[in-house]
Formats: C-alpha cells, sequence, structure tokens
C-alpha cells in the first residue's frame, strides 16, 4: 500500500525528517509515537502533500505509484485522507457542501455517477448515526465554532463518507473526553477493511486500547527510532521516552515493518 | 478638450432634450452645465479623486444625444437570463438610455404607487421630480453633467402607506459603444411608503461607454426604501453614479450596492439621517480583476439624535484591479445616541492588485457608539489547502472561499425577495 523510503524533508531550509523509512501494507494499522516536535504531523503534511515541506530526498510508493507525484487533490480521490491534528475553521463554506463536494470529486475521478441531494443525505446520515453526530453539524459551517472534539469527530465522519485507502489520524484522540473516544474509536474501528490501511499518531497508549494496531514506531528527531508491537506503546507509556534513551536522539535502530 | 466635446454636445443637443417649454427645466440644465463646466474633470490632485483617474475617460468623444439611432431589436426573452429579477412582476426596462416600453411591464401596481419614465412624463408633470434630485445635482461634478443632458430615467413614487413589496427591476442596458447616458432615478416616499427595488446596470457591448447616473432618495416618516443596485457593465464601459438620500424620523434606508464588473466604476453616496429614530444600512461588495477599477465614497450624516447606520462593504480584488474605498461619518454636535457601525474588508488574491481603504469619522458629538474597521487580507492557505485535501479541484476551492469571504453581505439584505434573487445570481442553487 504504502512504502516510504529514506525520506528527507524540510520545513524552509530547516530538514524535519531526517530519513523516513516505513512499509504499511494492506488492512495493517501502524501507530506513530513520538516526543513533541519530532516530525509526527510533518510526516503526515508530506503524505497529504502540503506544498509548504518540501521533500529534499527519498521516496513515497502508493499503491504502486510515485505518490509525490501527485498534486494534494489528486492524491485524496486517490484515496488519501488526512484527518488533520487541526482542522481549520472555514466560516461560509457549508459543512454537508465540503462532504458532498468531495464525496462527488472522488467518484467522478473514478468514474462513477456523482450523487444527487437526496442519496448523498441519506449516505451522511447514516455514517453521522455512526459518530452520534446532531444532524445540525451538516448545516454550519466547515468547523466553524466546533469545540476541539467536535471538530475531531467530524473529520473522521469525513473519513467515513470519504472510504479512503490510506487513512492518517493525526491526533485525532488528542482534546476528546472518554465517551468522544470511544465513539470515534468506534468508527475508525468500523472502517478497519483488508483493503485499508491506517496510521495512527498519537501520544496515548489510550486510544491503542480501541484501535488495536498492527505495529507500533517511535518516531524522534525526523527519524524512526524503535519499531515494534503494539508492547511497545505499553512500554513508553510505562517509562517515556527517555526509556529509549539516546536513540530518541537520532540513532536509527530499527525501521519499517 | 473633454469640456469642449461636452460644450458642443450641450449646444448641438440642447433642443432634443426634453421638457423644452419649461422655464425651471431650462435653468435646471443651464446651472448643471455651468457647475461642470466650472469644475471640468477631477484630476487626482482633487482630494476627492486622488486615486481615481478620469485621463481615458477624458479623450473619448461620447455622443450624449438622448434619441436612438435606431431601436435595437432586443426581446426580454433574451434578457430574462441575465435580469437579476427574472420573474419580476413589475419592470422598466431602459435599452442605450432610452425607456422600451416593449420590454416593460408596469400595469396592475398596487394602489398609491407609481413608476413612471421620465419619457411619458409632460413637462409640467416633470417638474415635481426636481425635488427628489435637488440635494443630487451639486454633490459632483458628474451630478451636475448629469443636470445638463439627463432626458430618461424612472420616477417612483408612494403615497402614504402604499407599498411595493414584490421588487420592481429598472433595467439599464446598454448595446452599443461611443455613447454617454445620462440617466435618472429618483424616489419619493410619502409617510409610511415602502418600496423594494434592483437597479441593474447591464452591458452587452465590449465598446467603451458612459452611464452617467443620479440617484435622489426622499423618505418621509417611516418610509422604508429596499435598493439594489447592481453594476455588470460592459470591459470597457465607465460607470459614475451619485446618490443622495434625505431621511426624515423613522424612515429606514437600506442599500446594497454590487459592484461586479466594468472598466471603471465610481459611486458617491451619501444620506442624511434628519430626524430621530431614522436608519441607514448602506452594503456593498465590489470585485474587479484584470485592470478594473471600482471607487465607492460613501458619506452617512448624523444630523439629529437617536439614529443608527451600519455600513458594511467588501472587496475582492484580483490581476491588476484596484479599488478605493472611503467611508465618511459625520455626527453633528446634537446628533447624540447616534449608533454607528461601519467596516471594509478586502480580499488581494494578487500582486499587483490594490485596494485604497479609508475611514474617515468627523464625530462632534459626546455621547455616541462609533465603530470601525478596516482589512486587507489575502486568501487563507491552511483553508485552501484543505479544502483540496478533500479532494476539491484548485480552483473550485478558491471559487468557494472567496466566496465565502465576499457573500456574506447577502445575508445582510433585508428583504427578502431582493436576497433570495441576490443570492440566485452571485453563486447560483450550488453552495450550501
Ligand atoms: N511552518 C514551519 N516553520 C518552521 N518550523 C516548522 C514548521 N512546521 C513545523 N516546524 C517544525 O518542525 C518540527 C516538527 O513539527 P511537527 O509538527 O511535525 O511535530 P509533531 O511531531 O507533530 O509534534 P506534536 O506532537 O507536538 O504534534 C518542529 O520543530 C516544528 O517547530
Ligand atoms: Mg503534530
Amino acid at each position: 500500500m504504502l512504502i516510504i523510503k529514506d525520506l528527507h524533508a524540510s520545513v524552509g531550509d530547516k530538514p524535519i525528517l531526517k530519513g523516513i523509512n516505513l512499509t504499511v501494507n494492506a488492512g495493517e494499522v501502524h501507530a506513530i509515537m513520538g516526543p513533541n516536535g519530532s516530525g509526527k504531523s510533518t510526516l503526515s503534511n508530506v503524505l497529504a502533500g502540503r506544498e509548504n515541506v518540501t521533500v529534499t530526498s527519498g521516496s513515497i510508493e502508493y499503491l504502486g505509484h510515485d505518490l509525490l507525484a501527485l498534486e494534494v487533490e489528486e492524491r485524496a480521490r486517490e484515496g488519501v485522507f488526512l484527518a488533520f491534528q487541526y482542522p481549520v475553521e472555514i466560516p461560509g463554506v457549508g459543512n454537508v457542501y465540503l462532504l458532498k463536494a468531495a464525496l462527488n470529486a472522488q467518484r467522478k475521478h473514478h468514474g462513477l455517477p456523482e450523487l444527487d441531494a437526496m442519496e448523498f443525505l441519506a449516505l451522511v446520515k447514516d455514517k453521522m448515526k455512526l459518530m452520534e453526530m446532531n444532524e445540525s453539524m451538516l448545516y454550519r459551517a466547515v468547523n466553524e465554532g466546533f469545540s476541539g472534539g467536535e471538530k475531531k469527530r467530524n473529520e473522521i465522519l469525513q473519513m467515513a463518507v470519504l472510504e479512503p485507502r490510506l487513512a492518517i489520524l493525526d491526533e485525532t484522540d488528542s482534546g476528546l473526553d472518554i465517551d468522544a473516544l470511544k465513539i470515534v474509536a468506534n468508527g475508525v474501528n468500523s472502517l478497519r477493511h483488508p483493503e485499508r490501511s491506517m496510521i495512527l499518531v498519537t501520544h496515548y497508549q489510550r486510544l491503542l486500547d480501541y484501535i488495536k494496531p498492527d505495529y507500533v514506531h517511535v518516531l524522534a528527531g525526523g527519524r524512526i527510532v524503535r519499531s515494534g508491537g503494539p508492547e511497545l506503546a505499553h512500554e513508553l507509556e510505562k517509562q517515556g521516552y527517555a526509556w529509549i534513551g539516546n536513540e530518541t536522539t537520532g540513532q536509527e535502530v530499527s525501521s519499517g515493518s | 478638450m473633454a469640456i469642449a466635446h461636452y460644450q458642443s454636445e450641450f449646444e448641438r443637443l440642447g433642443s432634443l432634450l426634453p421638457w423644452q417649454g419649461s422655464p425651471q427645466w431650462q435653468e435646471w440644465r443651464q446651472s448643471g452645465w455651468a457647475r461642470f463646466a466650472a469644475q471640468g474633470f477631477p484630476t487626482t490632485r482633487h482630494e476627492e479623486w486622488k486615486y481615481t483617474s478620469l485621463a481615458a475617460l477624458e479623450k473619448l468623444a461620447l455622443s450624449c444625444a438622448p434619441v436612438a439611432a435606431e431601436a435595437p431589436a432586443l426581446t426580454w426573452d433574451s434578457l430574462q437570463a441575465r435580469a437579476v429579477l427574472p420573474q419580476a412582476r413589475y419592470r422598466a426596462v431602459f435599452v442605450d438610455g432610452h425607456f422600451a416600453p416593449q420590454l416593460s411591464r408596469l400595469d396592475g401596481l398596487p394602489a398609491g404607487i407609481a413608476v413612471r419614465p421620465l419619457s411619458t412624463l409632460s413637462a409640467q408633470d416633470s417638474i415635481g421630480l426636481q425635488a427628489a434630485l435637488e440635494a443630487v445635482r451639486t454633490r459632483t461634478p458628474f451630478a451636475a453633467l448629469n443636470a445638463a443632458f439627463m432626458a430618461e430615467g424612472a420616477w417612483i413614487t408612494a403615497a402614504a402607506e402604499a407599498s411595493l413589496d414584490d421588487p420592481l427591476l429598472i433595467l439599464y442596458v446598454t448595446t452599443r459603444g461611443g455613447q454617454a447616458q445620462h440617466v435618472v432615478n429618483a424616489y419619493d416616499l410619502e409617510r409610511g411608503g415602502r418600496v423594494a427595488v434592483a437597479e441593474q446596470y447591464l452591458g452587452l457591448s465590449d465598446e467603451p461607454y458612459f452611464v452617467n447616473q443620479v440617484t435622489g432618495v426622499q423618505l418621509a416618516p417611516g418610509a422604508q426604501l429596499h435598493h439594489v443596485k447592481l453594476q455588470q457593465e460592459g470591459e470597457r464601459a465607465y460607470h459614475i453614479g451619485a446618490l443622495q438620500a434625505s431621511q426624515q424620523g423613522g424612515s429606514r434606508f437600506e442599500s446594497h450596492s454590487f459592484a461586479l464588473s466594468g472598466a471603471f466604476g465610481r459611486n458617491d453616496m451619501e444620506t442624511a439621517l434628519l430626524e430621530p429614530g431614522a436608519a441607514v444600512v448602506m452594503n456593498g461588495l465590489y470585485r474587479v480583476a484584470g485592470r478594473e477599477f471600482q471607487d465607492f465614497h460613501t458619506c452617512i450624516r448624523h444630523e439629529s439624535p437617536d439614529c443608527t447606520s451600519d455600513e458594511y462593504f467588501k472587496g475582492v480584488l484580483d490581476g491588476s484591479g484596484r479599488a478605493v474605498f472611503n467611508g465618511k461619518i459625520v455626527v453633528a454636535q446634537d446628533a447624540q445616541h447616534t449608533a454607528s457601525r461601519q467596516s471594509n474588508h478586502n480580499l488581494l488574491l494578487s500582486d499587483q492588485a490594490e485596494v485604497d481603504t479609508k475611514p474617515q469619522l468627523e464625530i462632534f458629538a459626546d455621547d455616541v457608539k462609533c465603530s470601525h474597521g478596516a482589512t486587507v487580507g489575502q486568501l487563507d492557505e491552511d483553508q485552501w489547502f484543505y479544502l483540496r485535501s478533500r479532494g476539491l479541484e484548485p480552483d473550485h476551492a478558491r471559487t468557494l472561499l472567496i466566496d465565502a469571504f465576499s457573500l456574506d453581505v447577502l445575508s445582510s439584505i433585508g428583504h427578502a425577495g431582493l436576497r433570495a434573487a441576490m443570492d440566485h445570481l452571485m453563486r447560483g442553487q450550488g453552495h450550501v
């Protein structure tokens, strides 16, 4: 599904990612943990195609194609979805309008007929039940005035509607109360599928209690300094990153899966 | 040179202008001409025209003839799709500055409401117009020029408590270049009278032409005018407008201007709040692209206590487009308890685009609530990225964000029919 090889990337002239290697196979869930500022969101942004991050070397293969050759919107239509750590508010653009435009852009890209308003509403209402969201959110502007938790739920709603092949969830658990965390986790779990892969960026073991990852990676100093199974997350929860010690300063240990 | 051209037009056309027999109109035209001739075309040395160059307009030798050489073959069917009120029950359509009865529909107006094209008025009947236009004719050099040449337009009157709630469409269509049209709109609303109207200026010619229009508004106590002005002029067109309103106690004037296209646009708009309880909403949106230019000079005069004014203008500037917004608020010394808000927000879409925005507050009363603010910003990269990351085309995402920025002006249109019409025109059906 996704093969990242020796990826280096900078913001401005500041190198942030310094040799990422990561392979995610179809159906797998990978968790990425790591200290603040280590480059987790930067990696997520590179996958989504953010222009202010410059890839200086390395490659990313997605479904057998060069992901870096695709425009932002092409990646989205090909099934890459990033749930943002900080979803932006867009006053004046209706939430339901965006959802419908996004879904129809994707369907058109795949040669499918666009959904009409009735068909679309039936679909989106179904997904909202899953996320236990109030329908009135549909008719508000994108994220405008949403609480932190509502924004995160709205991201997962978009994901549920768009049914991506590769979903990257950047700290979707941050800012969620305990009940909301369960709802979001249920939503995510319901989207697990042998053809769908997920990358969960998180700081907390708690999310991983609900969404069992196949692999856990530690990203520190722009590199993946350790990879393991779910037990690695438990270990980190108990001992913190200091436990990995000097490795967090950037020496590569094992990477990929 | 320009003065000389208009001078010879004035001499050439004098006898063709309407109401020849009337000494009052003779005097009106002569004094208008004298005022214009004395001032000439304003230059950028003139404070009010500092950013606004008329050099290109001055070079054009445009015909001011009030009579059509030949009537263009237009049908309502061909215009309807472009009309802001395509289903208008009442409409007055003017083509190249002339009333077109075959395109208009003014029968069955509500009791107490009259809509009279100037060309249908006798000299005697027309004199009443002067009251509504008296204040505006000295407002700018071009209003004075209009006074000299004006031959056509619409005079709308509402008797006490009469109401025209089904909005009237006044459509000025220009089909050919080379002409200068001097048209007027006059609104006289008596006590409690109520009128909703959309004035639309639609250019169907890509050649240079000049629309020089004035609007006079008189609102008696409790009268309400809901007014939309829409400029969709041709790509080489000049549009200059002057509006002057006077508002008595408890009257309400809602003015929504949309300057959407045309090479050059200038609007001078002023209202005087003369008695307690008068309220004005003066909103607008200007959009420029290419080398277009739009200029709004507005002035709200609080002459009396307990009046409110709300002014909200937005601008979207692309290409090498330029715009000017100058918003003057004057609060007289005894206009206590004035509530006045003004804002002007601009979105710059290119490095070459430019806007000059200036609030100008002159407050002589002490117990007032006045606020103002102006901003100039750019498209938000994070928002743009977010929309594209959901699969939207870059252009689609951009349009959505531009509309999101600018079209909140629509929600402030108080008259539901006018709001729906503008909403439809500005964004079609698509956006939720
Ligand atoms: N636009 C930018 N300009 C300058 N530095 C940036 C920019 N964006 C990111 N950085 C820097 O890149 C580094 C990695 O940031 P990133 O957001 O990827 O970290 P993170 O691992 O997601 O952290 P957190 O856990 O706090 O979300 C940080 O040092 C950050 O300050
Ligand atoms: Mg982050």
